[in-house]
């Protein structure tokens, strides 16, 4: 070979190693054997909250190509932390996020430092997400989360670091708050405000799921849904009096995070947001901006649960057109995926936000109403336990009864009815069926995954999938199991649907019942410590909709998971520390890197100023400069003390009607001119008076009278 | 920036060989209705031999045509109608084979597009003002395969034409006017297959489309058969591949 041939060779390796996905080790880090405290036998409990917002410019994931690029924010995305602790030493860290998708490369960074800071490794850390789908990605542990999650492609380290930061700092505070507790268990059936999305995969269930208890009147849809929001309710001694307080609360009630219509472009915490802030004000009244109460809203098995929003809340999508510009005689016809008019997208945008309000003031009011009815019940007894494993997906596939390699099914490119993509309904030249629609089961399908329509596999069998999909699935499942006094609790790397989460929950019970624990129910923590998409029933599995196309270790997935929860539930332990095995390091593609986040700001950043403020209609609009042009929303501190701006009655309190963490006010992020971010405030409030906007302690508009709309 | 292995024009191949055609358009929008204009200049880069089809001539690798346009568009929801004028400019030695500046002509055009989730039909009408005085009907047909949805954004699409000469053929009373077509009736049909990808994209700047694809054509006037003085094709394949960058307006915004 000669010389030069060689390096052109070398040259097009090196080319080819930087093209390609970005490759991550990650080590696992479990507890060290837990110390005993001076309190024997004392419950202890600490919250803490972090903002999470990232700045605009990363991409909305969980809707795949129709979740737009965040041009703002609506609602602050949070990490809510609760730490329990025993007098034994042992610690339990729950954080629920106001993120789209869990992540095991997440989970494993946090653990590695709150293991050193905390002595909460992998094995007593739980980061569940909220699944709005208003969240950022760029985090996750599988390439194709990463780069085909939203429309904005791409694995991001720095999104990685920050929320890992943050995530470890807020565990460390919380564990800096621990304080006696008294805690009390307990759930409520909250009906109407959800509904089952895929009902025909879940009628394939044997048993047929039935609605014992569903008030009547309710559609099917509506009647099979589990509405059980369970709550840990969490008071906290106060140091100064000694007497016990109202804290905060943990909960898990399954609905998905899609309040918002996919064709949303604001990071948005959805109806969980309202959820969690209905009751952290409801405890904290007068808690200001940052309510003391901390309220940690999970989801349990809502792989086929929608919120109840209407149909005019979806937009349509885009659709494959012509480019109508530059048509000429001698242009080349030009291809774009044409989006549906400003007109339409307004409407729907507020047909959803609608929704959300109607949907989170409900589930919220039943928060509250529970939270309260748990008063009367509180306990310091709250046995704490764990047990935790790392399941090596592809490589224990047999033994663990899945398929050894993952597929996506074309009902996955499709998308939910929450969230139907622009390939819905696709037809070859408008004649020829590819499949592309959801229920479209492959009867013909060998192998493991059968019943699953892949792409092109009528001409090309799984070679497709082999080529360009599967490696870019993940390959790990982090399985955990508390116990929290008489509950078990299976947090589970997915989506679990309603049947199969009810199947889990009873295997979980027994396991744990057999093994001498006196537990009184099981509860699925779904979205928890990494994401493996969907986990349906092998009878829904049959029926391939969206979430079975997405089960993409193949119909045995949910009885597998089972198996592995029961066990653990049978192996709940405390005081000791897991063996190595537990977390072995996980070999991770995790996609492109890209920097999505926003890197550059001004060298210097003047003082915010407010440059105009202006009524239209029912809004009132203000246009600011307001920090770098790649500052979070919170930069030093991870939570803000004051909102970044408020809108205040123009009287001689300035009583403050709304800021930027309220769903009527939207801040949008227009330029980043000189590397200042100039952002435009909407606030859609407005009812008949005279407003001026404020940033607080720097600046304040002059007074702008609005009529009423 | 578009190059291809044939140039043909209203189904008339005028170069057998590699064509490099770059090409320049502006277009202003003042709501639905636009302003467009541009020009397109064909040049040969193979040197091709006497015998060989060619609008430089024997010998030549130089600019064989430069046309000028105008438009003005009405978009009517899906529907586009269109209405305009080319001005063509012949640089080649008619001595050597090519076509000179006695080609020179000018057509005014109107066309409707419509756009549908599976058809975009178009409709063409052209009439020489110059020198044919008649007229050519071309309807086209793209239909979309299927379009990737993730960035980079690709397409795959079809492409089919059929061209219809209504009065571009000789003229009994003019004898001695040169004619673009031999007979009245269907001048070619074509079809082709062709895929997009959006190569780049400048944020709020615009974006940047790299396309190739293969062109056929089945010839039906003795016009369109011509390959080359003495040679004659019924059908005919050819590639071609472009490059697009727009910039400012829908290339700011769209998908």
């Amino acid at each position: 070979m000669s010389g030069r041939r060689a390096v052109l060779l070398q040259a097009a390796a090196v080319l080819l190693v930087a093209c390609g996905p970005t490759r991550l080790r990650v080590p696992g880090a479990l507890s060290p054997a837990p110390r005993p405290g001076t309190t024997a036998g004392a419950l202890q409990a600490g919250f803490a909250r972090v903002d999470i917002t990232p700045p605009p410019g990363v991409g909305l994931a969980g809707n795949g190509p129709e979740g737009a690029e965040a041009r703002g924010y609506r609602l602050r995305l949070y990490a809510r932390v609760l730490v329990l602790a025993d007098g034994g030493g042992n610690r339990l860290a729950l954080v629920v996020a106001d993120l789209p998708l869990s992540s095991a490369l997440l989970h494993r960074r946090v653990a590695a430092l709150t293991a050193r800071t905390d002595g909460i490794g992998a094995d007593r850390l739980v980061i569940a997400v909220t699944h709005t789908h208003a969240g950022p990605g760029h985090f996750f542990e599988a390439a194709g989360y990463n780069d085909q999650g939203s429309s904005v492609a791409g694995f991001d380290p720095v999104m990685v670091d920050s929320l890992t930061a943050r995530m470890a700092r807020a565990v460390h505070a919380a564990v800096a708050d621990l304080r006696p507790a008294r805690v009390a268990w307990g759930s409520r059936a909250v009906w109407g405000a959800t509904r089952i999305r895929s009902l025909p995969a879940m009628l394939r269930n044997i048993p047929m799921p039935t609605a014992l208890d569903a008030p009547a009147g309710l559609a099917l849809e509506y009647q099979l849904v589990d509405p059980e929001l369970a709550m840990l309710r969490v008071d906290q001694r106060e140091s100064a009096s000694g007497a016990f307080r109202p804290a905060g609360a943990f909960s898990i009630f399954a609905m998905h995070g899609t309040g918002n219509a996919p064709s949303n472009d604001l990071l948005d915490a959805d109806i969980q947001g309202l959820v969690e802030r209905r009751l952290e004000r409801h405890i904290d009244p007068d808690g200001g901006f940052v309510p003391r109460a901390v309220y940690l809203f999970a989801n349990g098995a809502e792989g086929d649960v929608s919120p109840a929003w209407p149909p005019q809340s979806r937009c349509n999508v885009p659709t494959l057109a012509p480019l109508p510009a530059l048509d000429g005689p001698f242009t080349r016809t030009l291809w774009e995926w044409r989006a549906p008019t400003a007109t339409h997208l307004a409407s729907c945008r507020h047909a959803a936000r609608e929704a959300i309000s109607v949907i989170g003031k409900r589930v919220g009011d039943d928060a509250v109403a529970l939270f309260d009815a748990l008063g009367a019940a509180l306990t310091d007894r709250l046995p704490l336990g764990r047990a935790f494993a790392t399941l090596s997906l592809r490589d224990n596939a047999h033994a663990l009864g899945i398929c050894a390699e993952p597929a996506l099914g074309i009902s996955t490119l499709v998308g939910a009815d929450d969230a139907h993509t622009r390939i819905q309904g696709w037809l070859l030249f408008g004649l020829f069926d590819l499949g592309f629609k959801q229920g479209s089961p492959n009867p013909n399908v060998p192998g493991c995954q059968a019943h699953k329509r892949q792409l092109f596999d009528a001409a090309f069998g799984g070679l497709p999938n082999h080529l360009f999909i599967s490696g870019n699935l993940p390959s790990y499942a982090q399985v955990m199991v508390l116990r929290l006094g008489d509950r078990v609790i299976g947090a589970v790397p997915g989506e679990v649907t309603t049947t199969a989460g009810r199947r889990m929950r009873e295997q979980m019970l027994a396991s744990a019942r057999g093994a001498g624990l006196p537990v009184s129910d099981a509860l699925i923590l779904g979205h928890a410590n990494g994401y493996l998409e969907y986990i349906t029933t092998a009878e829904e599995y049959t029926a391939q909709y969206y979430e079975g196309g997405s089960t993409i270790y193949g119909p045995g997935e949910a009885a597998m998971f089972g198996r592995a929860l029961a066990r653990l539930a049978a192996s709940v332990s405390a005081g000791d520390s897991l063996p190595a095995a537990a977390a072995p390091p996980l070999d991770l593609v995790v996609g492109h890197q890209r920097q999505v986040v926003p890197r550059k700001s001004a060298g210097h950043v003047p003082r915010p100023r407010i440059e105009r403020v202006w009524c239209a209609g029912d809004t009132l609009y203000a246009w600011l400069q307001l920090g770098g042009a790649a500052e979070w929303a919170v930069t030093t501190g991870d939570v803000a003390l004051r909102p970044r701006v408020e809108v205040v009655v123009d009287d001689a309190t300035r009583t403050v009607v709304s800021w930027d963490d309220d769903p009527a006010l939207e801040m949008r992020l227009r330029s980043r001119r000189g590397g200042l971010a100039w952002w435009e405030l909407s606030w859609s409030g407005v009812s008949g008076r005279t407003y001026r906007v404020r940033i607080p302690e720097v600046a304040e508009s002059d007074a702008v009278g609005c009529a009423m709309p | 920036m578009s190059a291809g292995g044939r140039y043909v024009w209203h189904g008339i191949s005028r170069a057998a060989g590699l064509v490099a055609q770059p090409s320049l358009a502006v277009e202003l929008r003042a709501h639905r209705l636009s302003l467009q204009s541009g020009a397109v200049l064909h040049y040969e880069l193979d040197r091709v031999s006497s015998g060989e089809l060619s609008e430089t001539g024997a010998g030549g690798r130089h600019l064989g045509e430069e046309d000028l346009w105008g438009q003005a568009s009405v978009d009517l929801g899906p529907t586009r109608l269109h209405a305009g004028l080319v001005r063509y400019v012949f640089r080649g030695d008619s001595g050597t084979g090519g076509v000179g500046s006695a080609r020179n002509t000018t057509e005014v055009f109107a066309s409707l597009s419509t756009t549908g989730r599976y058809l975009n039909p178009t409709l063409e009408a052209w009439w020489d003002v110059d020198r044919v005085r008649g007229a050519f009907l071309r309807a086209s047909l793209d239909l979309p395969v299927l379009g990737w949805p993730f960035p980079p954004y690709a397409f795959v699409f079809v492409q089919t034409e059929m061209g219809l000469n209504l009065g571009q053929g000789p003229d009994p009373a003019r004898p001695g006017e040169l004619a673009n077509f031999a007979s009245r009736g269907i001048t070619h049909v074509s079809l082709g297959l062709g895929t997009e990808v959006r190569a780049g994209r400048l944020s709020g700047i615009g974006v940047t489309t790299l396309a190739f694809g293969a062109r056929s054509q089945l010839n039906a006037d003795d016009a369109t058969r011509v390959d080359g003085p003495g040679r004659t094709r019924d059908f005919v394949v050819w590639l071609w591949t472009g490059v697009t960058i727009v910039l400012g307006g829908a290339g700011r915004t769209g998908q």
